[in-house]
């Protein structure tokens, strides 16, 4: 075995040395070429070569690290200077002699015998297939990642000098003009008599070279180049290509004039650059809206750019068209143009702190967003709904800064930021109103006022308390406070409805537990929401008559709740609530948690109920198989056919649509003109609405504006209810 | 004269200058509401062949439309009144007149009425609607007791020659109005 151990080691040691290039020895391997291959035959046998590869990357890594590197950034260690030109040659050749001094041995490893299939290797590791690939991978990392900005400041210096000698060497059109002023040459910035911009060049050339031989190119050039490059379209470009061109064309006419014109050309030219740029990011600011949050530097780009030029006009009509083309059309999702609005206002917000841009461009949009029905609705879902919280934390931020009313006292400490208003501002409107608004108030302010939000808050509150039937109101209150803040006493009635529901819960714990002192057993547990008319808001009404069974049992409960609150009664809404039922059929037991009259067409069935609301509430206990209508008008029994779960998810509002409500008002409205006209004759459109805002809009009926009442007359009139000519309205003769 | 005529501001203040006092703003803002309520009643109310509107801005001179009872001889002739009130409304009864020449015992040529309830029986009770329903039935139930046309209330005896003069001078009024 001794043997063998010995002839293993002696291999190794000649292959380490013939692997060797760092060590100085003598590589002319030729008379060892034999010893080497016999070593490696021996090592092959005993299985080491993966072992020697290891140990080649292991041992070349350290070389760069300890010997190449230091060396290599030495030759930097120097400030750049302009004379001293040659740090980067010597350091290049430096570089390109030592993996030359490599080469050989990456030769003779990439020749011998490997096992393809191995776990794990250098080359695998580095995703490449030569060696000479992991010797250039090898040389960036462990070079560049020691690089100081001295060198990164004599790449970049490297860069742009020789980018100025080809942009030279690139321009023959010029060269004869500037013969006679300019002493120095503009590649090299050495005297005309001894310019280096073709030994430049050269050198250019072969560093180059040398680098990509190395594969060191794109590492040590890439970011030099891209500064320069994005240098020169930003701040050259201009003046390099476009007034160089400029300059032909006025120093052709010989007059005195030509240097003063390109002055100011130079002024307009930048001037179209900004202009140019703020137009293309004005095409995409739709986008740049939507994106927003992501989008922030392409705003404060634009924002720059507008700084410098005429565009706000331009930018709000367009902004104006995109948003109306994209976003006020029946296709969009209320939710989603409230989304889209929110943003803007962001966005905008950011673009112009003065918000008179966010002002003009968002008017129609808040015009098209009073137009629909559901927005009302949509913010304050928005706002109090679990799942996007965006608006939630908008409100949890906290009250909009207060308008002071001494304006005095701010302006002593502020008057030094004072700026004008832009010149498109509205003079009508303060420019603090614009300034101080936050997105709450600007989604309020969609209405004008308050008090419609307000009172759409309520309508969904009483309907999420109602359709949720729960005692849990924890959550409600916060929102509640959180709104408080805010809109301040006009939410009162939700207040008194919230302690409603507290009260409740305690008045039906206290019947509870008095009937079980008392020992009574009901079958079925009545507990009431009790609910301060006054204060809620109008009920969707449907007049039902309840079983026997179940009115029993509310009369108890209002005897019980008479007894506790002395003088006052319980006025029951029969038709809201819930039922939590248990229907035992033959083969299986269902449970429900449906409203009474569902509950009451089950529990007896012949129960009169009015037919078009027994067919609509019938329709649910179909929908789960548990009737079927066999001829019309006669039920039964019976599972006719299998359980079909029924989607007619009844959405049914507990309260009375806003729809409804309006066509209320408008019917007060109604009696008011047919008054005015059967004593005054005739009258125009304006006057039957002046004449209505004196004295039909008061108090509790709402406001109507002309074009609704327009609308509505001309509705009248084709109904015949109303004769128009001439401009007046009239009732018709036969009446 | 009854309790609750007694208009609080004149009688307790300034009893001598009742009826043209210059009310302050409050008290014409009440009046105002009063009547604002009024209208409201009456529109709402709906009772058939009497209406009444403001004339135009002001809410206290009020144009009104009576139709004749069904069954008396005034059925489907339609009156036009001015309802003009006082600063002490409802303590001091309005003034209404016809418009339309009504040929009627208790009224007279110049259309003014001669109706207890607008005279020496009014009440801060009575509303527009009330007085309006009073008129209506005057035109049907006449007292001929106290007449201000003494040759309609001779005429009432016979119906149909009464009916017949009516007519007459209800449709020349018409040409003339729409001449």
């Amino acid at each position: 075995m001794a043997a063998p151990m010995e002839e293993i080691n002696l291999a190794w040691k000649t292959a380490e040395n013939v692997l060797s290039p760092w060590k100085n020895t003598d590589l002319s391997a030729n008379k060892e070429d034999g010893q080497f291959s016999t070593a490696v035959n021996i090592l092959c046998q005993n299985g080491l070569m993966d072992l020697l590869e290891d140990w080649f990357f292991e041992a070349l890594q350290e070389d760069l690290r300890e010997r190449v590197a230091p060396k290599f950034l030495g030759f930097f260690e120097k400030k750049p200077q302009l004379e001293d030109k040659d740090a980067e040659d010597k350091a290049v050749e430096y570089l390109h002699g030592v993996t030359q001094d490599y080469k050989p041995a990456l030769h003779i490893l990439e020749g011998l015998p490997r096992e393809t299939n191995r776990n794990y290797s250098m080359l695998a590791f580095c995703g490449v297939s030569t060696v000479a690939d992991v010797l250039r991978i090898l040389l960036r990392a462990v070079v560049f990642t020691q690089a100081t900005p001295v060198f990164r400041q004599c790449v970049d210096h490297f860069y742009s000098q020789t980018f100025r000698v080809f942009r030279q060497h690139n321009k023959p059109a010029q060269e004869e003009e500037s013969e006679e002023e300019v002493t120095e040459c503009m590649g090299c910035q050495k005297e005309q008599s001894d310019c280096r911009c073709e030994m430049i060049r050269k050198r250019f050339h072969d560093t180059n070279t040398k680098l990509d031989e190395i594969g060191l190119l794109e590492q040590v050039s890439g970011t030099a180049v891209t500064t320069l490059v994005h240098e020169q379209i930003a701040h050259h470009w201009l003046e390099n290509k476009v007034l160089v061109w400029l300059k032909l064309v006025y120093s052709g006419n010989l007059s005195n004039t030509g240097s003063t014109c390109i002055e100011g050309f130079k002024g307009r030219l930048q001037h179209f650059l900004w202009e140019t740029y703020a137009r293309v990011q004005i095409e995409q600011l739709f986008n740049i809206i939507i994106e927003y949050p992501e989008s922030e530097p392409a705003v404060q780009d634009l924002k720059t750019c507008l700084e410098k030029t005429d565009m706000r006009g331009h930018l709000v009509t367009t902004l104006k068209s995109a948003l109306e083309t994209r976003l006020l059309h029946p296709g969009v999702n209320t939710a989603d143009i409230l989304t889209a609005y929110i943003s803007a206002i962001r966005a905008l917000r950011a673009l112009d702190p003065a918000g008179v841009i966010l002002e003009l461009v968002c008017d129609p949009v808040r015009k098209y967003l009073r137009s629909r029905e559901d927005t009302v609705r949509c913010i304050v879902s928005n706002l109090t709904d679990d799942g996007s919280n965006e608006l939630l934390e908008e409100l949890v931020k906290g009250q909009p800064p207060p308008d002071t009313g001494a304006p005095g006292e701010e302006d002593a400490d502020e008057w030094r930021k004072w700026m004008p208003d832009p010149v498109d501002a509205d003079p009508a409107s303060a420019s603090k109103s614009r300034r101080a608004s936050d997105i709450i108030s600007m989604l309020v302010n969609i209405y004008g006022s308050k008090e419609l939000f307000v009172n759409e808050y309520r309508t969904l509150l009483a309907d999420r308390i109602l359709t949720n039937f729960s005692y849990e109101i924890e959550k409600e209150i916060r929102y509640l406070e959180l709104l408080k803040l805010r809109f301040g006493d006009e939410l009162h009635f939700c207040e008194v409805m919230l302690k409603d529901v507290a009260d409740s819960k305690r008045v039906n714990t206290r019947i509870t537990d008095e009937r079980k002192q008392k020992g009574e057993v009901e079958d079925v547990e009545v507990s009431a929401m009790i609910l301060s008319a006054q204060f809620w808001p109008a009920f969707r009404e449907e007049k039902i008559s309840l079983p026997e069974h179940m009115q029993a049992l509310l009369a108890q409960f209002t005897s019980k709740f008479e007894a506790l609150k002395g003088n006052r009664t319980l006025n029951w809404k029969s038709h809201l609530g819930l039922v939590s039922m248990e229907v035992e059929l033959k083969d299986r037991t269902l449970n429900f948690n449906v409203s009474p009259v569902h509950a009451a067409i089950l529990m007896q069935f012949e129960q009169q109920v009015p037919a078009t609301a027994l067919r609509r509430k019938i329709a649910f206990w179909q929908s789960q198989g548990l009737l079927k209508e066999e001829t019309p008008d006669s039920s039964y029994w019976g599972r006719g056919h299998d359980l079909v779960v029924g989607d007619d998810e009844e959405a049914e509002s507990a309260m009375a649509s806003a729809h409804a409500q309006k066509e209320e008002e408008l019917q007060v409205f109604w009696t008011y003109i047919v008054g005015m006209l059967s004593n005054l004759e005739s009258l125009p459109l304006e006057r039957i609405h002046s004449v209505l805002r004196m004295f039909a809009m008061q108090g509790t009926s709402g406001e109507i504006t002309l074009e609704e009442l327009n609308h509505f007359l001309d509705k009248k009139v084709k109904d015949q209810a109303l004769a128009y000519s001439g401009g007046v309205y009239r009732l018709p003769k036969s009446s | 004269m009854s309790e609750q005529n007694i208009d609080p501001s004149t009688s307790n203040q300034r009893p001598k200058d009742k009826g043209k006092i210059a009310m302050n703003s409050k008290e014409t803002h009440s009046v105002s509401k009063r009547l604002q309520q009024e209208l409201r009643t009456l529109l709402m109310s709906g009772d058939p062949g009497i209406t009444a509107f403001p004339d135009g801005d002001n809410l206290f001179k009020w144009i009104g439309t009576l139709t004749g009872p069904n069954g008396t001889v005034y059925e489907s002739l339609s009156f036009k009144l001015t309802l003009e009130f006082p600063s002490g409304y409802p303590y001091h009864a309005p003034t209404v007149k016809f418009e339309t020449p009504c040929y009627h015992p208790n009224v007279d040529n110049h259309g003014n009425i001669c109706l207890d309830i607008l005279k020496e029986k009014w009440s801060a009770l009575y509303d527009v609607r009330t007085i309006l329903i009073s008129l209506q039935s005057l035109l049907g139930e006449p007292n001929n007791d106290s007449p201000l046309n003494a040759q309609a209330a001779e005429l009432w005896a016979n119906q149909t020659e009464y009916k017949k003069v009516l007519l007459e001078k209800y449709k020349s009024n018409a040409a003339a109005g729409n001449s």
